[in-house]
């Protein structure tokens, strides 16, 4: 089984129809079911947060497939993406869609993972950055560890409407404090 | 026979007649009795050897396919039912209705990504994947007598033969000649363009070109079977590659493809 650094790539990922967008609606559906599932897997075990469109991403060609054939072309990609994007697991990140926000965590399982953080490291009442939540010594080995930015700023959002935390302008000009209050 | 004149000889010929139909008769019966009776000693050879060879009968395919022969001869079908001697002395019933519902398993697993149609000896490694567990290895011999077993539920399983390559499908499609043969070149590559069919077969773009599509949409469901709701797919059996630089299009068949080992999950 051919390898992506650590990560096994699935058999179709050799077979070089699957780099074309299928015609007929069926094979398609599967088509882009398969890509799904790789796209997701992919970005979660490798903690990718951002896939652009128009730049060099490993899934997005097979050396192992000779020339272009093992290449997906720009109306490929964006298909599945797009496919992504409509079951809640993406999100352009452009009205252009040249960048794609990939959500193998749902912006409310995010949330779930910082309240279980801040829960077991007694954070319950205290003040954290924002970068210190996604680099600091606490999140280290956990999830939140090197999260995308804006995914977490978004899950960040959703706690404070739930009146769970406060985001609030800190003493640099580019970070931003958060009050917890569980 | 001179005839001689009169009743009397009417008579004798008459008696004649009747002696001779009853020796016919006789000649008949024992005929009959002796084959009868040669048929009881091999089916009771057949049995001993079967209690006698029990184990290898259940635990290797080549033995076991021999012994199918040799039943197939003397007009015993093992596999006729799952009562009687032989299937409760071998369970060998139950091992082929066991083999026939996880082919049909498999087949229903792989048939998003081969349209329904199926590699014979893709399926036998399959099959041997998922009775991983179980202790009696399985031959393509197997799996066929499995499938033919299946064809009673309906007009979903046969088997075919597409070059030397055996392919058991799943779908109720009808593959016609002029699929057959493309299935054919392509068994080299896996793959084939509209310039290779015609070329290889001589036939005129129009042919070709209507071939190939009809193989990449869809298989129409022709016959119902029982199976019709499990299998009434509409996945073609061949994919398009686009991405080549002499613009040529690929066809590609997952049927006969030794990559596709996929299988859904």
């Amino acid at each position: 089984m051919q390898t992506l650094g650590n990560f096994k790539l699935p058999n179709f990922f050799n077979y070089p129809p699957y780099f074309t967008l299928q015609p007929v609606r069926d094979t398609r559906e599967k088509q882009v079911q398969l890509w799904k599932e790789l796209i997701l897997d992919y970005c979660r075990t490798q903690k990718i947060f951002v896939i652009a469109l128009d730049e060099e991403f490993p899934l997005f060609s097979n050396p192992v497939i000779e020339s272009i054939a093992g290449s997906l072309n720009h109306e490929a990609r964006q298909a599945f993406l797009s496919a992504l994007v409509s079951e809640g697991r993406a999100e352009w990140m452009h009205k252009g869609h040249r960048k794609c926000l990939i959500l193998w965590h749902r912006i409310q399982d995010w949330a779930d993972s910082i309240v279980q953080f801040v829960k077991d490291n007694g954070l319950e009442d205290t003040v954290m950055t924002v970068e210190e939540i996604r680099s600091g010594v606490e999140s280290r080995g956990t999830e939140l560890h090197g999260i995308d930015r804006t995914i977490l700023m978004r899950a960040l959002k959703l706690l404070e409407n739930k009146g769970k935390l406060v985001i609030f302008k800190g003493s640099s000009a580019d970070d931003e404090g958060i009050k917890f209050s569980l | 026979m001179k005839r001689r004149p009169g009743i009397g000889g009417l008579q004798t010929a008459a008696a004649a007649r009747n002696q001779y139909r009853i020796l016919g008769e006789n000649v008949a019966k024992i005929r009959t009795d002796l084959m009868k009776e040669q048929l009881a000693t091999f089916r009771s050879q057949l049995e001993d050897f079967a209690r006698k060879h029990k184990n290898d009968i259940r635990k290797n395919p080549t033995f076991r396919s021999q012994f199918h022969e040799m039943c197939a001869k003397v007009g015993v079908d093992p596999l006729a039912s799952n009562k009687g001697f032989w299937a409760e002395m071998l369970g060998i019933g139950d091992f082929y209705y066991e083999l026939g519902v996880q082919i049909v398993e498999i087949c229903l697993a792989t048939r998003p990504h081969n349209g329904g149609l199926i590699n014979l000896q893709e399926l036998c490694s399959l099959l041997g994947q998922k009775r991983k567990t179980a202790r009696e290895a399985v031959s393509e011999d197997d799996c066929l007598r499995a499938i033919s077993k299946l064809k009673v539920l309906g007009s979903g399983f046969e088997v075919i033969s597409v070059g030397k390559k055996k392919l058991v499908r799943s779908v109720p499609t009808e593959l016609n000649k002029d699929h057959n043969e493309i299935l054919e070149v392509a068994q080299g590559q896996g793959y084939v363009t509209l310039e290779e069919v015609q070329r290889r077969l001589s036939w005129s773009a129009g042919r070709a070109t209507d071939a190939l599509e009809t193989l990449l949409k869809a298989s129409s469901c022709k016959s119902i079977g029982l199976f019709f709701f499990l299998f009434s797919s509409t996945e073609g059996l061949a994919m398009i590659d686009d991405g080549h630089s002499d613009g040529k299009r690929r066809y590609w068949f997952p049927c006969i493809s030794s990559i596709s080992s996929y299988v859904g999950s």
